[in-house]
C-alpha cells in the first residue's frame, strides 16, 4: 500500500506525501470550509424564522410544487454527473461529455426556476431583500446556494468544452471527479435547504 | 486519445460504486423526496413528528449522496475528516446560533 502511494509520488505530481491527489484533497477541504458557510447562513436563518414584523411571511410565498421540481432536477443531475464519471473511468469520453451537458442543462434548469421565483417573488408578493427579516435571510442563503449552481454549471460547460476539442480523457479522471464533488455538494446543500427553508412550517 | 492502460493508471484510489447501485441510489433520493413533500398534506400530523420526520429523511438523502455519489463511502480516512470534521462544526454553529436566539423549533419557548 505504501510502495503504491511512493510510486504515484515519483510519477505524478499531484500525489503529496498522503498517496491521495491534492486537488482532490484540496476540494474536500473546500467543501468542509464550505459547509460552515452554509452552516452560518442557515443558522441565521433560522434564528430568525418567525420573527418578521411585517410580511409577506414564507407559507404565503412559497410555491411547493416548483420548488420539489427544482430539487427533484438537482438530485437526477447528480446522477448523471456519476454517470459521466463512469463513463470516463471507461474512456467513453463523448458519452461522458454528453452526461456533463445533461448535468449542465438541469444545472441551468434549477437556476431559471430560481430566477424566476425570485423575480415572482419581488414583482407579485413585494419580497425583498429589505422587506423583512424573512426576505433578507432568505434571499441571501438562496442566492448564494444559486451562485455555487450557476459556477457549477460554468465549470460542467468548460469541461463539455474540453471533451469537444479532445482536449479531456480517461488520465484526466480527477479533473472531472472534482468537478462532481462540487456538485454533489451543491446537491446536498440544497437538501438541506429545501427540507429547513421550504418544507418545515 | 488516452489508451486504457493509462485510464487505468490514473483510476480512482478508492473503489467507486457500479452504475447499477447509482441508479438504486437516485431511485431511493426520488422516493424519499416524494414522501417528504406527501408528508406535508398528512392531515393533523402533530408539529414535533413532521419536523423530525422531515429532518431524518432530509438526513438520509444527505449521506446517501455523499456516501455513494461523492465516494466518501469508499475514499481514504483523511478525506473523510476533512469533510466531517467542518460539518459537525457547520451543525454546531446552526444549534448555537438557535440557540442564542430561542429559535429551536421543537422545543416551546418559556417565558418567565
Amino acid at each position: 500500500m505504501a510502495d503504491h502511494a511512493v510510486a504515484h509520488a515519483v510519477h505524478d505530481p499531484n500525489i503529496g506525501n498522503t498517496g491521495l491527489d491534492n486537488r482532490k484533497m484540496g476540494m474536500w477541504a473546500f467543501l468542509g470550509s464550505d459547509c460552515m458557510f452554509f452552516g452560518s447562513l442557515i443558522g441565521t436563518y433560522l434564528a430568525y424564522k418567525g420573527k418578521s414584523i411585517s410580511g409577506p411571511l414564507p407559507h404565503q410565498v412559497f410555491d411547493i410544487p416548483l420548488t420539489s421540481y427544482s430539487a427533484a432536477l438537482l438530485l437526477a443531475s447528480s446522477l448523471t454527473m456519476v454517470l459521466a464519471l463512469a463513463a470516463l473511468q471507461r474512456n467513453r469520453v463523448k458519452v461522458a461529455a454528453r452526461w456533463l451537458f445533461v448535468t449542465a442543462l438541469m444545472g441551468a434548469h434549477f437556476v431559471l426556476n430560481q430566477v424566476y421565483e425570485f423575480t415572482t417573488f419581488v414583482l407579485h408578493d413585494g419580497l425583498t431583500l429589505s422587506t423583512s427579516l424573512f426576505g433578507s435571510t432568505f434571499f441571501v442563503l438562496t442566492g448564494f446556494h444559486g451562485a455555487h449552481v450557476t459556477g457549477g454549471v460554468i465549470w460542467l460547460l468548460i469541461l463539455v468544452g474540453l471533451a469537444m476539442r479532445g482536449q479531456l480523457d480517461a488520465r484526466d479522471y480527477t479533473k472531472v471527479e472534482i468537478a462532481g464533488l462540487y456538485w454533489h455538494f451543491v446537491d446536498i446543500v440544497w437538501i438541506a435547504i429545501f427540507t429547513i427553508i421550504y418544507l418545515i412550517p | 486519445m488516452a489508451d486504457p492502460h493509462a485510464a487505468a493508471q490514473h483510476a480512482p484510489e478508492g473503489e467507486h460504486a457500479s452504475v447499477k447501485t447509482y441508479v438504486n441510489v437516485a431511485i431511493a433520493l426520488a422516493l424519499i423526496t416524494a414522501m417528504e413533500v406527501a408528508t406535508l398534506y398528512i392531515p393533523g400530523i402533530p408539529n414535533a413528528l413532521l419536523v423530525s420526520s422531515l429532518l431524518v429523511m432530509s438526513a438520509i438523502k444527505f449521506f446517501l449522496v455523499v456516501g455513494f455519489f461523492m465516494h466518501l463511502r469508499y475514499d481514504h480516512p483523511i478525506l473523510r475528516a476533512l469533510f466531517v470534521g467542518p460539518l459537525i462544526i457547520a451543525i454546531l454553529i446552526i444549534l448555537a446560533v438557535m440557540a442564542l436566539f430561542s429559535a429551536f423549533v421543537l422545543l416551546p419557548r418559556v417565558v418567565l
